[in-house]
């Protein structure tokens, strides 16, 4: 079933089309364009304005309901502006993982809470982080060892997190806290708001194989949190943490192309590839014209289009309500694993040039490819390890008992 | 433009008619008699699909069809599929009966389409030779002419339900040139009148589908029977292989997804150690793989059948693309399928086989999936020059500047 396009769709693309046009950055979409140094200051600055700038025109914030600072569209040209600008492959937001709090909040917040936190997450005015993972509780999440103590009416929290991406910029975290540490495990945890201004929070950045530190060890010494920042009842943080993760696992609120579930422009998206490995020369042989490559590159293309495909497929199933959530596994493996692949391919195909990093004068594009190379490796690791989803889909999709450890 | 990839009312009413009808006259027991039977066709069975009107169902009315569409007839293939169905219907279908609604006569559709629907006609095609290949210069069967006729010699392989065929569409060379894929001419042949054509049965691996040797000794086809243009048979074959590989891809997203239900339900029932095999995590996790790669081969095979039935531009790279992963994706399935079994798996009164055989030999049909990559790696080159991406690249050390200023 293919539509025709109506007249008001079609307007609102060109609308769209006109916009970005007028808002891009200068030179955006050529050599000449030069991002800002990412995870700096500088970087966040800009990402947040971009943000904002999309919010205010509209194209942004589709995910909650008015009365919590969202905008309300129809399905179609929210469709619309995303292809549009998946098309042109807007500049990345601010880091904030603000989007895992709204999962929460919508889910188990109260009125009060969810008007009080999330529009400002809408127009990424204030930036979050997600202080789940503990040095012995990454994986085996529940594990959580960080205690709450009740005081009057605050709770006085002490322990530790780590690889908490973006703390440098949060304003505000979400944290699930021992309360309970006589109660059972899943019904020991309560699960928290907090500022990150307030004394005794610190955060110490932890520097990654790509030399840059978007993650922190964070660390709460007696760090008061009103009793009016708990989400969900006493107790019931686990649940409140599930569906954080199920949220994560599923990309999030992300602007532009991967919201739209659209990685690619062209049939296939890997125009880039075949460009580098048209210009790719190893011992006399262009990398397109060896079989090795060429098969790898087209079938990185297959699996783009079989991503977008199953996309769509997913949306009408969510639309008749036959999805259970679970299926995020699925997407959420194979595309981390995919980039994975795709920037394993890339290092062998330039061969001893993947070595220079970003500021080498030799270095390709910049570096981007090794960065990517070396980035994609936490791909796998981040937002629950591939081996959990994998026990996901085994045990909750497909039915199979719980492993056997 | 967004293509929508649910069913709508009447093909989920198609879909459960076909599970319930395969279910009820083709039992995987039916299956196993008709493997033992030399044709492997049941003229019983193919009247009732007939009735139900499966044999014209992407044929127009006026020939006594159902006037369905191509997505249509995936959801049926999908079924067929799952079953390891032995049937002639892709032969008959789609190697004679779309093509001649597509490129036929008046007076051909007009004789044979009719006999399609009401099940008289069994057809098939005549193409593979030696190599086994479908590609142009491996057409080597000749026809010449004499006469009003032309008389055709050599020999075909791969040739499926050649003896239950009433009909044979038959690739031959009348004029070698240059160019491979100029001078390839079809003829329709009848097979029930005629002499000199022997139809020898292959020994083959999936014998859910009977596959025949057929030698041509001077067979005379009268020129009235070609099919399109005389020397200009194969934009006609590319037709057939587009549709029959989003078909065979159909059928094999249905033939991995019952061989994978089939493993995930024997994890859940087998005992070893004291506890089911499914708990192991061993086998989890190469079945969660599994469930991922059949989701991926479900949406590009319905990706695929959607722009068909559109008519889309990028209908080729589609199939081609959907082909190539369906094939990886199910070969994977079944051979995890008989692993998973266990020895049971490598039985000959196990299932797992014929699904693994009907995959396999699925896969090869029209180009496997390295072939379909490589076609889809041609497809690349092309959006590449469209799209003018390039732009002057250098790197130092390693490469040269190969393609400068391309665009
Ligand atoms: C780039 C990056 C950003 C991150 N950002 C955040 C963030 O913002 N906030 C946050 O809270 N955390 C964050 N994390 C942490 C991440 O969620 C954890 O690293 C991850 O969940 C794995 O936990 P772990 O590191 O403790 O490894 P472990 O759990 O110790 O796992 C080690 C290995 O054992 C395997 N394993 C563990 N349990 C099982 C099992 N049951 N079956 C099979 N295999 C198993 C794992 O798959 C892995 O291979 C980030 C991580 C990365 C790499």
């Amino acid at each position: 079933m293919v539509s025709e396009e109506s007249e008001r769709l079609q307007a609102l693309r060109q609308e769209v089309r006109t916009w970005l046009r007028e808002n891009l950055p200068e030179g955006w979409g050529t050599p000449a364009y030069v991002p800002p140094p990412r995870g700096t200051a500088e970087g966040q600055a800009a990402g947040k304005e971009w943000s904002k700038k999309l919010y205010d025109a509209g194209y942004t914030g589709f995910t909650v309901p008015k009365e919590y600072g969202g905008i309300e569209r129809p399905r179609e040209e929210q469709a619309v502006i995303r292809e549009e600008m998946a098309r042109t492959g807007t500049p990345p937001g601010a880091a904030t993982l603000g989007y895992l709090a709204v999962a929460a909040l919508m889910r188990y917040g109260t009125e009060e809470q969810k008007k009080r936190w999330i529009p400002k997450i809408m127009t990424n005015e204030e930036c979050w982080c997600e202080c789940f993972s503990e040095p012995n509780a990454g994986s085996d999440l529940a594990n959580i060892q960080k205690t709450g103590v009740r005081d009057g009416d605050e709770w006085v929290v002490n322990g530790q997190s780590v690889w908490t991406s973006s703390s440098k910029f949060a304003d505000w975290g979400i944290v699930p806290v021992r309360t309970d540490v006589n109660a059972p495990r899943h019904r020991n945890l309560s699960f928290f708001v907090f500022d990150c201004t307030t004394p005794g929070f610190s955060v110490k950045p932890l520097r990654q194989m790509t030399g840059d530190a978007e993650f922190s060890e964070t660390f709460f010494d007696d760090v008061r949190i009103p009793h009016g920042n708990m989400i969900g009842a006493e107790g019931q943080g686990w649940y409140v943490a599930m569906t954080v993760l199920e949220a994560e696992r599923g990309g999030g609120m992300r602007i532009g192309e991967a919201a739209a579930g659209i990685t690619v422009t062209t049939l296939g998206g890997v125009d880039n590839f075949v460009e580098l490995a048209k210009n790719t020369k190893r011992r006399d042989m262009v990398a397109w014209d060896d079989p090795l490559f060429r098969q790898r590159i087209a079938q990185f293309a297959i699996e783009n289009e079989a991503i977008r495909a199953s996309t769509q497929r997913m949306r009408v199933k969510a639309m008749k309500g036959q999805l259970t959530g679970h299926e995020q596994s699925i997407t959420s493996t194979y595309r981390r694993e995919k980039n994975q692949r795709q920037a394993n391919m890339v290092a062998e195909m330039i061969g001893a040039s993947i070595q220079y990093m970003r500021g080498d004068p030799r270095a390709l594009d910049d570096g981007s490819w090794t960065y990517t190379f070396l980035r994609s490796r936490g791909n796998t690791i981040e937002t629950g390890t591939t081996e959990i989803n994998r026990g996901i889909i085994a045990e909750r999709l497909l039915g199979l008992p719980r492993t056997r450890m | 433009m967004a293509i929508e990839f649910g069913l709508n009312e009447e093909q989920e009413m198609l879909k459960t008619m076909a599970r319930d009808f395969l279910a009820n006259e083709c039992p995987m027991s039916r299956v196993r008699e008709l493997m033992e039977d030399e044709t492997g066709f049941s003229a019983d069975l193919w009247k009732k699909m007939a009735e139900v009107g499966w044999l014209g169902l992407v044929l127009p009315e006026e020939y006594g069809g159902a006037g369905m569409n191509f997505r249509d007839l995936t959801i049926l293939l999908d079924e067929m599929g799952r079953q390891v169905f032995p049937s002639p219907f892709i032969s008959t279908l789609l190697y004679v009966g779309m093509p001649i609604l597509a490129f036929g006569t008046d007076e051909q559709k007009n004789d044979i389409l009719p006999k399609i629907c009401s099940g008289e006609a069994v057809c098939t095609m005549a193409a593979l030779e030696d190599d086994g290949d479908w590609w142009a210069d491996s057409i080597k069967v000749r026809a010449d002419r004499r006469g009003d006729n032309y008389v055709i010699n050599g020999t075909k392989l791969f040739v499926p339900d050649a003896k239950s065929a009433d009909y044979m569409l038959i690739a031959a060379r009348t004029k070698r040139t240059e160019d491979p894929e100029e001078g390839i001419t079809l003829f329709l042949l009848d097979t029930r009148e005629v002499w000199g054509m022997l139809a020898t049965p292959l020994k083959t691996m999936d014998e859910t589908r009977k596959l025949y040797e057929v030698t041509f000794m001077n067979v005379p086809i009268p020129e009235k029977n070609i099919l399109g243009e005389l020397h200009q048979g194969w934009p006609i074959m590319k037709y057939i292989e587009l549709h029959t590989t989003a078909a065979l891809c159909a059928e094999m997203v249905g033939a991995g997804e019952r061989a994978f239900e089939m493993t995930v339900e024997y994890l859940k029932e087998r005992v070893a150690f004291g506890v089911v095999i499914g708990s192991f995590q061993a086998l989890q996790h190469r079945a969660a793989d599994l469930a991922i790669g059949l989701e991926y081969s479900r949406s590009l095979m319905e990706w695929a059948a959607e722009n068909i039935k559109e008519g889309h531009p990028d209908t080729a790279t589609s199939v081609a693309m959907a082909k190539s992963f369906c094939g990886d994706t199910c070969k994977k399935v079944v051979a995890e399928g008989i692993q998973m079994h266990g020895g049971i798996g490598f039985t000959w009164d196990h299932d797992m086989h014929l699904y693994f055989k009907r995959v396999w030999v699925d896969d090869n049909a029209f180009g496997d999936s390295i072939y379909q990559r490589e076609l889809v790696a041609k497809a690349l080159d092309e959006i590449h020059q469209l799209s003018g991406y390039g732009r002057w690249r250098r790197m130092p050390g390693v490469t040269g500047a190969v393609g400068q200023g391309m665009m």
